[in-house]
């Protein structure tokens, strides 16, 4: 056996679940030659070392998430019993796309969901079943009590210049999944910064045509502060040509407190749609 | 669950299979920390290591109809993360950072023992330096042989290539990983 030969076998001394019959061959070869002696000593050593690498502890953050997680996939779950009510039209999609926001502690953007949901089941005679209003109630108040946390968890994370870096990454995506979306969409709604905010909005309108993009962008209007973002979300829904927009422009266009501009914004896509 | 400490995981997945949702706390609580561990160092990320976590146990869910009566619960883990790791990879382009120095500092300060001399964790944070330096195939390969409780075969499983493919590429990954670290100890000599 020469030093290629036994080199190539040290990983079976290394490793005792590789101990086979050549290891004996190997150890022979060990003994007389030095310089596979050095070379297997700083193997040895370089395990040994890896080893000792101490292992890195998980935040309580995903002990946390990760039991979110369960408990609103164990209510989707259950929920196919209630599938007929019309009210829950859009719920199972729903439910799809907000697992993981629930992942990233974004619980908040269930009330994209419940602001969704509602204006949908109120024309159907229908009348909303006591549970599910129950649960739209209960994630209003979710955003709520999250809303703050949520903004601060983001700023947390990283500098605004990386968020922005993050959300033009997503447009090299040929086809980006519902978890790239869902991260763009809590961007729009959540995002401290306005060029984050109005970046995740550009990047969005290749996805218009999908009815969770359309919905996250018009959930967001009504809570966005800035009035440049806000018309460039009107934009984006008259592009869309979202109708179901039509009741929160109307509402727009009637508040005083807001924008003159999203006003005007609001009353011109009003005749457009 | 009283019962499910009892259970083995395979038998806790197949519950989970069968619709027992809840019975996926127990095997979160088993595995999460070691999984988390194998993830932080493969990515270099504590937060994104979190996130991929939570993914991996997300899709046991969603592809829970897909475990095998004869399957094995830890390989089909690691093959789930793998995938998920994967995905962070593809849009994170870069490699992780190498010589994060704040990075450098945590596993300088994360001394198992007071007593510990001062080079022990020079060469701990040179090794762990080395290993984001590492081709990322390689750090897989190599994270997956030394800190799970994985058989060859089972890592061959999770890569998807022959067991032997799997132990030479081990073994390579290794000596590179020395070269590596040998490396950055002596540009710290010099
Ligand atoms: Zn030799």
């Amino acid at each position: 056996m020469n030093c290629i030969q036994a080199r190539d076998r040290f990983a079976e001394l290394l490793d005792q679940r590789l101990d086979g019959p050549v290891s004996g061959e190997v150890r022979l070869h060990l003994a007389a030659c030095p310089d596979c002696q050095r070379d297997f000593v700083s193997l040895r050593d370089t395990l040994a070392q890896l080893d000792a690498l101490p292992a890195a502890k998980p935040g309580p953050r995903l002990r946390a998430n990760f039991y979110a997680m369960l408990e609103d996939e164990q209510r989707s779950a259950a929920a196919p019993a209630r599938a007929s009510a019309p009210s829950r039209r859009h719920t199972p999609r729903w439910r799809w796309i907000l697992s993981p926001l629930a992942a990233c502690g974004l619980l908040a953007l269930s009330f994209v969901a419940g602001q969704r949901s509602a204006p949908v089941a109120t024309p159907v005679t229908v009348p909303v079943d006591a549970a599910t209003q129950h649960e739209l109630a209960d994630l209003r108040k979710k955003v709520d009590s999250m809303g703050q946390l949520v903004g601060y968890s983001l700023l947390q994370r990283q500098p605004a210049n990386e968020r922005l870096k993050g959300i033009l990454a997503t447009q090299d995506l040929a086809a980006p999944g519902d978890r790239v979306l869902t991260q763009l969409i809590s961007a729009l709604a959540l995002d401290p910064s306005t060029n984050v905010r109005l970046s995740a909005l550009e990047a969005l309108y290749p996805y218009a045509d999908q009815e969770v993009v359309r919905a996250g962008v018009l959930a967001s209007l009504t809570r966005e502060q800035s009035p440049l973002v806000q018309v460039s979300m009107i934009d984006f829904l008259v592009a869309a040509r979202d109708r179901e927009a039509a009741p929160t422009l109307q509402q727009l266009v009637r508040a005083d407190k807001v924008d003159r501009s999203v006003r005007d914004a609001a009353k011109r896509a009003l005749v457009q749609l | 669950m009283a019962t499910a400490a009892l259970q083995t995981d395979h038998e806790l997945m197949l519950a989970v299979r069968d619709g027992e949702l809840a019975a996926l706390g127990e095997l979160f609580e088993r595995h999460h920390g070691p999984l988390y561990g194998y993830l932080a160092k493969h990515t270099g990320d504590r937060l994104a290591a979190e996130d991929i976590v939570q993914t991996v146990f997300q899709r046991m869910l969603k592809y829970r109809h897909t475990y095998r009566d004869d399957g094995a619960f830890t390989a089909w883990m690691y093959h789930l993360a793998r995938r998920c790791a994967a995905d962070y990879f593809r849009k994170h382009h870069a490699a992780p950072v190498a010589t994060d120095p704040t990075d450098l500092q945590a596993y300088a300060d994360a001394r198992p023992h007071a007593g510990d001399q001062a080079g022990a964790s020079d060469d701990r944070a040179f090794l762990h330096s080395a290993l984001n330096r590492l081709d990322r195939d390689d750090r897989e390969i190599l994270l997956l042989s030394r800190f799970q409780e994985l058989s060859f075969a089972e890592i061959a499983g999770i890569l998807e290539c022959s067991v032997g493919a799997a132990k030479v590429r081990a073994h390579r990954a290794l000596r590179e990983l020395r070269d590596i670290y040998f490396q950055l100890q002596g540009e710290k000599l010099t």
